[in-house]
């Protein structure tokens, strides 16, 4: 900072400074006294009109610090910031719309060395989490770091379809994620606000597609429950079996509601099944009562 | 003597004191770059941490070539987006530290041939502990309309609010839709006199029509199915265009077999293998 300011205006003044002492040291020796007196009216001259430069300096810096911050929001006087404020308006549109995709779940953002792509999920319109995957453009194209679990089948992807594919890769990863997600959000909804209906502990793998819990609809024993997904990319479950809990052999009427329940569980949401339940559970006791 | 040394003295603080209020003040110079850094600060944060040129016209530039690469990376083209926000709070959440959001949200472009322009409408409730955003609405619509597997799954879509899901379905449809008229097109070219599209290179169908006996035709139907879950699944089928004549001579019941034969063959042959020898055996 010093030194810039020693070039310009300042850089003058300090000269003039150092001349006149210079001046003022050369003018003491001869004539002593009459000399002395004459060189320091000199000096008081010199450094009043320092003085008074260096105020106006101050004063011109003051005003262009005021200009300066108005200046930022309204430079509307000519045709060139008209033209500017064409393009910041283009420009926010142009953001406006990079923004935009991330509702198509698949966005991205360029980096030095390629791009990141950042993956949404959801389920029945629940914004659920977000993965990120860096990508090194290069010859081969490499993933750099990303947010995927380790349970996703990222790798395999990976090498059926990076180098040959990327738009395939990216979506398949999509698709992988996205029923992750949702199985995940109905075995949470589960445990969460269905917890009621659960007469255990509900068992699940990390990858939500292997689910185990004993659960209970009215005053009768419970059932045992076990959904298996085998298809990654789905969120409604392959396989489907529902047992009854105890030994006694089941009466018909039983019998009726276990495949009722093996149906539904087969084709709704798992958290829909227990909504409609609980539904059933509030008309019988309304009846009831 | 003394006042004139004093007055030196005086005059010489006075300017080491204005000497360092211009070291505070910034010179005109330094003004104008330090605007620029600072703009430049925003559009680094804004543009993925490159370095951005300084000219408003190259951060444009700059921005419009990672539109068109997001836009070749995803094969979704968006051409608009417009955004409302409506406040929700009332006072009962603000008291309990909840805000709450409705987002009006309207998209248009396009994937390949198929243009589409979304509407929908997210609640995001914020509280002490988390947020969440649900989609509350959503309304989609297609052109072209022809294609009525699409409109069934735009539906589905609709109902079920999963944004996410319309635009993956989307996409590997178009992909399917794509390798279909690649695949038609490429066997009309290799025989022109053999094969025919009735609808043109987007036709679901392809007629294989010997030279020899053009009264047999074998039709080839390829329908892209889009299920409950949006996944997009090929479905072909094998009509055989027999006359009734000769379909009472066909004692082994070729005929009968040949779609289940035609099905087995795709899975050995896969799609352009099986229809490759189709047209052999019609020539």
């Amino acid at each position: 900072m010093m030194r810039k300011m020693k070039s310009g205006v300042l850089a003058h003044l300090e000269g003039l400074e150092a001349q006149m002492n210079r001046a003022c040291k050369r003018s003491e020796k001869p004539w002593r006294v009459q000399a002395r007196e004459s060189a320091l009216g000199t000096k008081i001259r010199e450094l009043r009109r320092l003085r008074d430069k260096l105020k106006a300096e101050v004063k011109r810096r003051q005003q262009t610090t005021e200009k300066a911050s108005l200046a930022s929001t309204e430079c509307d006087q000519t045709v060139e910031t008209r033209e500017q404020e064409a393009l910041e308006r283009k420009r926010e549109s142009v953001k406006a719309i990079l923004q935009a995709y991330r509702f198509t779940g698949l966005s991205g953002k360029l980096t030095s060395r390629g791009v990141c792509v950042c993956i949404s999920t959801a389920f029945e319109g629940n914004l659920l989490d977000s993965y990120f995957v860096d990508l090194v453009i290069e010859k081969p194209l490499r993933i750099h770091h990303h947010s995927i679990p380790v349970f996703i089948p990222l790798e395999k992807i990976a090498a059926k379809y990076l180098q040959t594919d990327l738009q395939h890769f990216l979506f398949s990863l999509c698709e992988a994620l996205n029923a992750y997600s949702g199985r995940k959000y109905q075995a949470d909804r589960l445990q969460g606000e269905f917890a009621a209906f659960l007469t255990g502990p509900l068992q699940r793998n990390s990858l939500c597609n292997l689910l185990s819990f004993t659960y209970k609809v009215d005053q009768s024993s419970s059932f045992r429950a076990r959904l298996l997904y085998e298809d990654l990319t789905v969120t409604l479950p392959t396989d489907v079996t529902v047992t009854p809990q105890g030994t006694e052999a089941l009466s018909a009427l039983r019998e009726e509601q276990r495949a009722a329940h093996e149906a539904l569980f087969r084709t709704e949401p798992l958290h829909k099944v227990f909504a409609s339940f609980a539904r059933e559970e509030e008309l019988s006791v309304s009846v009831a009562s | 003597m003394e006042a004139e040394q004093a007055e030196v003295r005086a005059l010489q603080a006075e300017i080491a004191a204005l000497q360092q209020t211009c070291l505070q003040l910034p010179g005109p110079w330094e003004h104008a770059s330090r605007i620029r850094q600072s703009l430049q600060e925003i559009h680094q944060s804004d543009s993925a941490g490159q370095e951005s040129s300084k000219d408003p016209r190259n951060q444009l530039r700059h921005l419009e070539s990672e539109l068109s690469f997001l836009s070749m990376l995803t094969g979704f083209t968006i051409t608009d987006y417009s955004k409302k926000t409506e406040d929700l709070t009332t006072a009962e959440m603000t008291d309990e530290g909840v805000k709450k959001v409705l987002q009006r949200h309207r998209i248009s472009g396009n994937c390949h041939i198929i243009t589409f322009q979304l509407e929908f409408q997210i609640v995001e409730t914020q509280s002490k502990e988390n947020i969440s955003s649900v989609i509350t609405d959503l309304g989609i619509v297609m052109e072209p309309t022809e294609y009525s597997e699409l409109s069934e799954f735009v539906s589905r879509a609709e109902e079920r609010r999963d944004l996410f899901m319309f635009f993956r379905g989307l996409h590997f449809f178009v992909k399917w839709c794509e390798y279909r008229k690649r695949t038609f097109t490429h066997f009309k070219d290799k025989y022109p006199d053999v094969v025919h599209l009735p609808e043109g290179p987007y036709s679901h169908c392809m007629g294989i029509r010997g030279a020899s006996c053009p009264e047999f035709e074998l039709v080839i139907v390829w329908r892209i199915h889009v299920d409950m879950e949006g996944k997009v699944l090929p479905q072909l089928d094998l009509l055989p265009g027999v006359p009734r004549q000769a379909l009472q001579l066909d004692r082994h019941g070729v005929v009968d077999t040949a779609p289940q034969g035609f099905r087995s063959l795709l899975g050995v042959l896969g799609i352009e293998g099986t229809l490759e020898s189709l047209i052999g055996s019609m020539q």
